[in-house]
């Protein structure tokens, strides 16, 4: 992979700084009343959901907890016969508390459909899905959503915690990658 | 760290001999995020004769059992995806229960962007991602009413035995040999 250039590489701005944060603040909203005087704990799944996370939770007014996650993906797989593993388990037990977790992206559903099946084994109260942005056009799994930020159209997009190479997560705005930037060697 | 859930065991049902090297590469994915499959385990008649013979069927890819979802892959230049698409507009048509979704090539270019294998897409794509046809079984006359899956003992279940062997091969190889009836490849 070349050398990034952060904006440079960008085609274009699909979601501004501006209206992440009118769409995070009404996201925070939303659910802080949805769990009133309920225990919840945000779950955030590394590393792309970091600065979605840490907006929406300085959004919600009500106590939450909170914990990360990370899952290996099946491209950094070194095994063809490999199978996904946690890289960074939850600190502290769900058993019993509102749980809702807290995606950048939702695509294939493949990473998150995992996720859920192994977080309804810790016997939370109840499990939600939260996300930034949603790629239906991609969904190979359906998972239902039930707080979504943005959906977007078929597009490679970075930015907001969303990489590629693990580079252009420190973009303040979500964009579309140009293709040359993902076809050159 | 908790011990791998069951979600993350792979299907590992048999082994089957995959058409295309890019269906062995979906399956690797599959069996990654422990989203049980099966191959190509049930073929649609879509045309009869006069006789009530069927004359042509479709097959699709996989099937989802967790999903209810039948899934075919095709990486084939949109332009020339024209056959399949009659194929899934009547099997739609005569089976509007039947939940499936096709995956494009740019679909599968996709998916390889996001996992970093875009340096394998040509190998696993179109003509290059062919791998040699034997065909053994039974011409498209045997007659069947109904959707069949097919019985142990079949061509399809010796595919099932082979997966081990293929889904263990290195990502993007495509040395498996083939073993298909209706493939509207």
């Amino acid at each position: 992979m070349r050398q990034p250039d952060l904006t440079g590489d960008v085609a274009s701005v699909l979601i501004t700084e501006e209206e992440i944060r009118t769409r995070v603040a009404d996201l925070g909203r939303r659910i802080s009343e949805d769990y009133e005087g309920k225990e919840l704990t945000l779950v955030s799944v590394l590393k792309g959901s970091l600065p979605f996370m840490a907006d929406l939770m300085r959004a919600i007014t009500i106590p939450v907890a909170i914990d990360l996650m990370e899952v290996s993906s099946y491209g950094t797989a070194t095994e063809s016969s490999g199978l996904v593993r946690i890289l960074k388990d939850l600190s502290s037990s769900i058993d019993g508390r509102e749980v809702l977790i807290v995606e950048d992206i939702i695509d294939t559903g493949l990473t998150l459909n995992y996720l859920v099946r192994y977080l309804r084994g810790k016997n939370p109260r109840s499990l939600r899905i939260c996300t930034l942005v949603d790629k239906p056009a991609r969904r190979l799994v359906d998972i239902p959503i039930d707080y979504r930020g943005f959906e977007i159209p078929d597009q490679f997009v970075i930015g907001y915690g969303l990489d590629y190479g693990e580079y252009y997560r420190n973009l303040p705005f979500i964009g579309v990658l140009k293709p040359e930037v993902y076809a050159s060697p | 760290m908790d011990e791998v859930p069951e979600a993350a065991a792979p299907s590992g049902v048999g082994a089957p001999l995959f058409a295309h090297a890019s269906e062995a590469e979906l399956a690797r994915i599959l069996d990654y995020y422990g989203i049980e499959w099966q191959y190509e385990p049930t073929a649609f008649p879509i045309l009869w004769n006069l006789d009530g013979n069927v004359v042509e069927s479709f097959s699709p890819d996989y099937y989802l059992p967790e999903f209810d979802l039948y899934v075919e892959l095709t990486t084939l230049k949109q332009s020339l995806v024209r056959k399949k698409n009659r194929k899934l507009r009547r099997l739609r048509e005569l089976y509007p229960d039947i939940r499936v979704k096709l995956l494009y090539a740019r679909d599968f270019r996709a998916l390889m962007m996001k996992y970093g294998r875009l340096g394998l897409l040509d190998s696993l794509s179109g003509t290059e991602g062919q791998v040699i046809v034997v065909h053994d079984t039974a011409p498209p006359g045997d007659t069947a009413a109904a959707p069949s899956r097919a019985p142990a003992g079949t061509p399809r279940s010796r595919m099932r035995r082979r997966h081990a062997a293929i889904a263990s091969e290195p990502a993007g190889a495509a040395e498996a040999l083939t073993r298909t009836t209706e493939r509207c490849r």
